[in-house]
């Protein structure tokens, strides 16, 4: 199991598999920093929150079919606030999760087309 | 169409050191906002590239246009050019391109649709052979804006009508469709105003045309039809060919328009150009 600690205090234990979904985290457990649990300086709970939910879901392609994976994925998109999606951008960049940094940039790139 | 996203314009310190709540668009990164025009089309990346700076940095990047530019966009523009622009950015690439531009001595045109990306090209008459062109009792060349070459040709009257053409060109993977453009009637001018004299056309209501095509992976087609609507400039649809992402790097292509039958003359025909366009403009264009 990972700890992964959110800018204002709030811990979270996750499974290995969830967690390397990160890169960045994925490096940390590489050279072996992850000891005391990993403190994420950029990403507030409420963000991390929603990121884990996305991540524990797309652990090994999401149990179901392609399909189901990305009817949750839209639905999961679209139940969020502009605030938090941004927020969801600029924590996906840093913590290098490529699907959700697609999924919300394409968001973003439809709601100003 | 574009909500109203509120932009925080703060200066652009380390996002670690402020409040990491009340995000706007203002706030993202460069690097997060190419990721985001990314999925634009070219022409909103450009009308957004004036939204702020981190906007108007992203509308530059490379990897951003990389994605838009036709495949073989090297050999294009070799073909186009002569030589590949090395101190180009790919966003110049992209604006080049998607001009109407000119090459064989003029004869031939090519371009990419700013949308789309798809590669359209056009082939005048004079990139044409034309049997008999140089027969003043058959063909003529008049000049007129209707034609993207300020020329078309014209046959008042022929026994054997034959126009073949070919072109070698690095068309990008996709199915491409070829048209001839054609009216019956010539262009004329009365009294200052444009207008087409159909009185020399003629035999074309008795037998109809054949169009073919060849690719030189044996791809062949070949269709008839007659031709009608005198006075209107129509696209008559010769065929379509597929290009396969293989290594060849450039096609050649075949096409022909003819009425051999030599028991009956037929004139009064404008032959503009031959027109290469993505298929999935074939709708559009068919008879307008």
């Amino acid at each position: 199991m990972i700890v992964l600690k959110s800018s204002d205090g709030e811990t979270f234990e996750i499974e290995e598999a969830v967690a390397l979904q990160s890169q960045t985290i994925a490096h940390m457990v590489e050279d072996d920093c992850v000891e005391n649990g990993i403190p994420l300086a950029n990403v507030t709970g409420e963000i991390l929150a929603k990121i884990i939910e996305y991540c524990k879901k797309h652990v090994e392609g999401g149990g179901g079919s392609e399909e189901e994976l990305k009817i949750w994925d839209k639905e999961f998109i679209e139940n969020i606030d502009q605030s938090t999606l941004f927020n969801l951008i600029l924590a996906a960049n840093y913590l290098n999760i490529k699907t959700l940094l697609d999924l919300t940039c394409q968001r973003v790139a439809d709601m100003i087309s | 169409m574009g909500s109203g996203f509120s932009l925080f314009h703060n200066d652009s310190s380390c996002y670690t050191n402020r409040d990491l709540l009340n995000r706007g668009l203002g706030d993202l990164p460069e690097s997060c906002v190419a990721l985001i025009v990314e999925n634009l089309d070219p022409v909103e990346i450009c009308r957004f590239s004036k939204l702020n700076r981190a906007f108007h940095g992203a509308s530059w990047a490379d990897f951003v246009w990389e994605s838009k530019l036709p495949s073989d966009y090297r050999l294009i523009l070799e073909k186009i050019l002569g030589g590949f622009p090395e101190k180009l950015r790919k966003r110049d690439i992209y604006t080049f391109l998607s001009r109407v531009n000119s090459f064989d001595e003029g004869t031939k045109k090519a371009w990419v649709d700013k949308r789309t990306s798809d590669l359209c090209l056009c082939i005048s008459a004079k990139g044409l052979s034309i049997t008999g062109i140089d027969d003043r009792r058959y063909w003529s060349h008049i000049p007129t804006d209707d034609s993207r070459f300020s020329s078309v040709a014209y046959v008042q009257q022929i026994w054997w009508f034959e126009v073949d053409g070919e072109i070698d060109f690095p068309f990008p993977a996709g199915t491409y469709s070829v048209f001839f453009r054609l009216q019956l009637g010539k262009p004329d001018k009365r009294f200052g105003w444009k207008v087409c004299n159909t009185e020399q056309v003629h035999g074309w209501d008795i037998k109809p045309v054949r169009f073919q095509l060849w690719t030189e992976d044996g791809q062949h087609s070949s269709s008839q039809c007659m031709l009608t609507e005198p006075g209107n400039w129509s696209h008559y649809h010769a065929g379509d060919f597929v290009v396969g992402k293989s290594k060849r790097s450039s096609t050649k292509i075949k096409f022909s328009m003819t009425q051999i039958d030599c028991t009956h003359t037929k004139g009064g025909l404008c032959l503009d150009s031959v027109v290469v366009y993505p298929s999935s403009c074939k709708d559009r264009l068919r008879r307008n």
